[in-house]
């Protein structure tokens, strides 16, 4: 994009350029992370039936966030902006794990591993466009520093089996959750702050 | 001599906007009553269906204010008759993964006449009313498929969020029908095909390949 300075003289990039940006990251992590989820539970864990254990939530849980599409609305841009980050700020240490863990599994899938490396990159990504924008909206913040600590880390490492991929399928299953979420929130507030709601 | 009712099973759950969703069961023999239970992810508590009626026999629909996203419901229908009463399997739902939204309308078709350069025609239409796509809740991805109206094969083309699209490479003077369908842009299943549309390209019209 064109480097537009703007009357201060600094370089910057327009607010809605950014959303574009934040959105399109969103998509795309959603997407790998929801082919990742589906390849793993395909791959490993058919008729095991976790899904009925895997609803005593994420460890996001804790972070109050809109479940429906009036919550959603309602809330504050602000409020919301740094609900999305405090989400991408609960991944990154997980993320990390995750790729690393998938590699020292038997027969290391590749394309799963790809996916969570990548995942890992694109999220770190995110993370940084979020806090630009925030920072744009309300000069010099970066949001608060809310997030949610994963202590998931030695379920993944477990000798048994059963256990073990249960930790991998749920991580995955919340992965999946908290990037429709976050994909589902950025496509609202770059609607309402960019097209005056009106997509 | 009358036996306990057959198990019931969950046949189906749908979501036309992502704000409301309806599930129906297929009923066992008569008479039987049904009572449709629902507990959601993280929560103890067993609710009984808040709606009977407004999605039709054999049905529970859940308003906005019953409905959540990102959260798994686990759903059981119980049937029972004087005999006695057997319990479905149970039944688990993200409303997320449940939007079918309807088809597109408005289909409508414009003849552009650009100076210096070859007509063409455009195709626009409207997302389903019910749909909430202008404040961002729900983003919809759109197919059409259009072919001679006498002819058999559909040409089908994925046109992404758009709602318009450009039509080149139709013979003159030809009758062709079109028809669109749409899905949420992640998860759900696409919508039924709208009607058919006809229409008759224009003789002078020259095409270009696509």
């Amino acid at each position: 994009l064109p480097i537009c300075p703007n009357e201060s003289g600094t370089c910057q990039v327009p607010l809605g350029e950014l959303f574009e940006r934040a959105v399109r990251l969103s998509h795309y992590i959603h997407f790998l992370s929801s082919e990742m989820f589906n390849e793993f539970d395909e791959r490993y864990t058919q008729g095991r039936d976790f899904i009925t254990k895997a609803v005593n939530g994420c460890h996001t849980s804790s972070l109050t966030t809109p479940e429906d599409k009036e919550q959603t609305q309602q809330i504050h841009h602000g409020d919301l902006l740094n609900l999305v980050v405090g989400v991408l700020r609960s991944w990154n240490d997980p993320l990390i794990h995750l790729a690393s863990e998938v590699q020292r599994m038997k027969e290391a899938p590749k394309t799963i591993l790809w996916k969570a490396t990548e995942i890992e990159e694109q999220n770190k990504r995110l993370l940084e466009g979020m806090e630009k924008i925030i920072g744009r909206i309300h000069s010099g913040e970066t949001g608060n520093e809310v997030f949610s600590q994963w202590e998931d880390l030695p379920s993944l490492q477990l000798d048994d089996e059963d256990s073990r991929l249960f930790a991998f399928y749920k991580l995955m299953h919340c992965l999946r959750r908290d990037s429709h979420k976050i994909d589902n929130y950025l496509k609202v507030l770059r609607c309402r702050l960019i097209h005056d709601s009106n997509c | 001599n009358v036996s306990p009712p057959e198990k019931p099973r969950i046949i189906k759950c749908r979501s036309p906007e992502k704000e409301t969703f309806t599930c129906w069961w297929k009923p066992g023999g008569h008479p039987t009553n049904y009572t449709f239970l629902y507990s959601k992810e993280g929560e103890e508590q067993v609710h009984e269906c808040p709606d009977y009626r407004s999605g039709g026999p054999n049905s529970c629909y859940f308003d906005k204010k019953h409905t959540s996203f990102w959260t798994v419901y686990n759903i059981t229908v119980r049937a029972t008759n004087e005999v006695g009463s057997s319990m479905s399997d149970p039944h688990y739902v993200d409303v997320t993964y449940i939007v079918q939204p309807d088809p597109p309308v408005n289909i409508s078709l414009e003849l552009k006449k650009p100076i210096n350069r070859k007509k063409y025609l455009v195709l626009t239409w409207s997302p389903p009313p019910l749909a909430d796509v202008r404040s961002g809740w729900l983003t919809l991805e759109y197919e059409l498929q259009i072919k001679p109206e006498e002819g058999e094969e559909w040409e089908t083309v994925f046109v992404g969020q758009q709602t318009q699209y450009k039509l080149f490479s139709l013979n003159p003077g030809k009758n062709y029908v079109v028809q669109i369908r749409c899905k949420p842009d992640h998860h759900g299943s696409w919508s039924e095909w709208s009607s058919e549309h006809y229409f008759q390209t224009p003789p002078e019209f020259r095409v270009k390949e696509m």
